[in-house]
């Protein structure tokens, strides 16, 4: 027991340190005076640290760069596309999928077949959803990421959900039914507060989901707020200046913003999911 | 408690011809039982034997497969859970989690459009007579087992419903607690006069509660009768085995006709009957429970001592009469000790004869 303890150590500062070390690369090189981002061998530990890139534009051959504070009104779309495919993902379509696959109608193959649906790259489905979302007249709009961004974010959700609702003991919801609850009622004002933990991983994977995309962005929009719907994961690629030629330092000041968000939620959401799931109504 | 609108605290409950079947399975075998108004009726039966089923039929919770279920008069076969204006004890509680004390116990209300003050008013009344008063504010994970249970009830008494649906709920409870529990279930159902059903595999907790008894084995209604007539004449040897505590003594054997007389014949004795008659001679399983078999100093049937249990108001004691083992109930202590040698007789107006083909009792 004791080897196998320590072999999952190492393995996990291994996976640790891949996971991580991106992070702080680009943390550092935020930080970064432009010397010291241009070195070979790398500056791994930074001895002076500086804001500056991240509202002085980045000047690389000559060529002039935004800053990362100019992600704003990218960052604007990005936070209601995200919010709002989040929300409604768990909210309209997730959790009340989730309650009537869990309660009325137990077919497995319903749930496989979402399932299968989250296994498909996103990707996959970029044309017909290029020549829908023209169709519906809703190409650089929020409305045409949203509705995109919920074909994979309701499934997400649903099936997140399928496993806390089922997880209720049903005397909780007969309860209620025998208190006089509509099955309705006994949906929202008794299962749905139940599974407060699953929402809150459901919103929280949703919008990192969302808050990331970025095929259906590029292809979808094309000008940032107030005039389209361009999200932040474009405004970086703005960094490249010209062919080959990168401003790193805002690059990477912009990357912290937009990684931010993703990290504040996931740490949140790892409270959820690590706590139990259950909250002792019942007496086994 | 003053009495909002409540149609049916008077009400009646008829099961007819009742069959729930899982699948194939019969869980509930063509049940008919009167549960009658304002009574304490218990449901009786190991586990597994279908009380829970009953139970939840009679709430809504399952469909009916053949029959019919009445409730104050007015079929409720297909009447959903919320219309039928019944209130249950779940076995677990089934609190609801997210809410404190309060709202568990006023959210019927509320659904039944009660006004504020009125809700405030009976929920703090009910929890007054539960001495619940001072966990409103509290949620269930924070109260232990009694104090959960007592939610429980409140909650169903908050209103007053047509019948009262309890499913094992002492079943959590320590023992001292349960004991408590019974006496004030009992006085709190004889206050509020709601019909109550009671489900428990527990034979002592029937007895102590019930008005009737109703003992169900494997989906069968066996006996309904009341405590008294229950324990006195079970009429099958299920019942007989299941109700009191310690168990009947059970010894198989055969009625002889002896001249004019009968005779109980079994393996290793045999017990002249003066006053019991029967049609014919059959192979039975006479049954006596341990306080009907007296010690007696000689012209009885020759007994050892296995054991000896003295628990202070009586002493219980374990004997062998050649190849069976018998219970008796002493009353009183008694200075005896294994290995003893004692003789005793059975009181023969408490013999029971049970047919063995047919399990039923053969006393008229
Ligand atoms: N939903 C169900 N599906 C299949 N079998 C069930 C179901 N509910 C109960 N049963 C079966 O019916 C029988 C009676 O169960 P139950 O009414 O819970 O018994 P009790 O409450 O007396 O212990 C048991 O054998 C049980 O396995
Ligand atoms: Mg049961």
């Amino acid at each position: 027991m004791k080897k196998l303890d320590a072999f999952l150590l190492i393995l996990l500062i291994i996976f640790s340190f891949f996971a991580l070390f991106p992070i702080y690369w680009t943390v550092i090189t935020a930080l970064k005076v432009n010397s010291e981002i241009f070195t070979i061998p790398p500056v791994f530990f930074p001895t002076k640290i500086t804001f500056s890139n991240f509202y002085t534009p980045g000047t690389t051959f000559g060529e002039v760069s935004q800053t990362a504070f100019g992600s704003f009104p990218w960052l604007i779309n990005s936070t209601i596309i995200a919010l709002a495919s989040s929300l409604i993902g768990t909210f309209v379509i997730g959790a009340p999928a989730a309650y009537a696959l869990t309660r009325y109608l137990k077919n497995v193959w319903f749930a496989r077949l979402i399932l299968f649906m989250m296994m498909i790259p996103e990707a996959a489905f970029i044309i017909p959803f290029y020549v829908i979302i023209t169709k519906l007249n809703m190409i650089n709009t929020w409305w045409g990421l949203i509705l995109v961004y919920i074909s994979f974010t309701a499934p997400l959700s649903t099936w997140l959900l399928m496993g806390f609702f089922s997880d209720i003991p049903k005397s909780v919801e007969e309860a209620a039914s025998i208190d006089g609850l509509s099955a309705f009622s006994t949906f929202y004002k008794i299962a749905l507060p139940m599974v407060i933990p699953g929402i809150m991983v459901s919103i929280i994977l949703n919008f990192i989901n969302a808050w990331n995309e970025f095929i259906y962005a590029l292809v979808l929009t094309y000008t940032p707020f107030p005039t389209g719907a361009q999200t932040v994961p474009l405004y970086l690629t703005d960094f490249i200046v010209i062919e080959k030629s990168f401003a790193w330092g805002g690059l990477a000041a912009a990357g912290v913003i937009v990684m931010l968000p993703s990290i504040i939620l996931g740490i949140y959401a790892q409270k959820y999911l690590v706590k139990g799931w259950t909250m002792g109504a019942v007496k086994e | 408690m003053d009495n909002g609108g409540s149609e049916g605290i008077m009400s009646e409950v008829i099961v007819e011809n009742v069959t729930k079947k899982f699948g194939n399975f019969v869980a509930l075998d063509n049940v008919n039982l009167t549960i009658k108004p304002k009574e304490f009726f218990v449901l009786l039966g190991p586990s597994g034997s279908g009380k829970t089923t009953l139970l939840r039929l009679i709430a809504g919770l399952e469909d009916i497969t053949e029959g019919s279920i009445y409730i104050g008069g007015k079929k409720v076969n297909d009447v959903p859970p919320k219309d039928r204006n019944v209130a249950m004890v779940f076995q677990n509680y089934a609190l609801y989690p997210h809410f404190n004390v309060f709202d568990n116990i006023a959210l019927t209300l509320k659904v039944r459009g009660y006004s504020k003050d009125a809700i405030k008013s009976r929920v703090s009344e009910i929890a007054k007579i539960l001495h619940i008063e001072d966990i409103l504010n509290k949620k269930p994970r924070e109260l232990s087992g009694g104090q959960q249970q007592r939610v429980a009830l409140a909650r169903a008494l908050v209103r007053e419903p047509s019948v009262f649906l309890l499913d094992e709920p002492l079943s959590n409870l320590d023992a001292k607690l349960r004991v408590e529990a019974r006496s004030f279930l009992r006085s709190l159902q004889k206050e509020v006069g709601v019909t109550t059903v009671f489900v428990t595999h527990d034979q002592s907790e029937a007895m102590a509660l019930a008005t009737t008894i109703a003992v169900l084995d494997k989906g069968i209604i066996k006996q309904v009768g009341d405590p008294y007539e229950l324990y006195t004449k079970p009429k099958d040897i299920f019942t007989a085995g299941f109700i009191g505590s310690p168990a009947m003594n059970m010894i198989p054997g055969k009625l002889v006709k002896d001249g004019s007389s009968w005779r109980f014949v079994s393996e290793d004795f045999s017990v002249q009957l003066i006053n019991t008659e029967f049609e014919n001679e059959y192979d039975v399983i006479l049954g006596i429970r341990p306080e009907h078999i007296t010690l007696v100093k000689d012209d009885g049937i020759n007994a050892k001592i296995n054991n000896v249990e003295p628990m202070g108001a009586v002493t219980y004691l374990d004997i062998q009469v050649g190849s069976v083992e018998l219970t008796v109930q002493y009353t009183g202590l008694i200075k005896l000790e294994a290995g003893m040698e004692i003789k005793v007789k059975f009181v023969e107006e408490k013999m029971l004869f049970y047919d063995r083909k047919t399990e039923k009792l053969l006393n008229v």
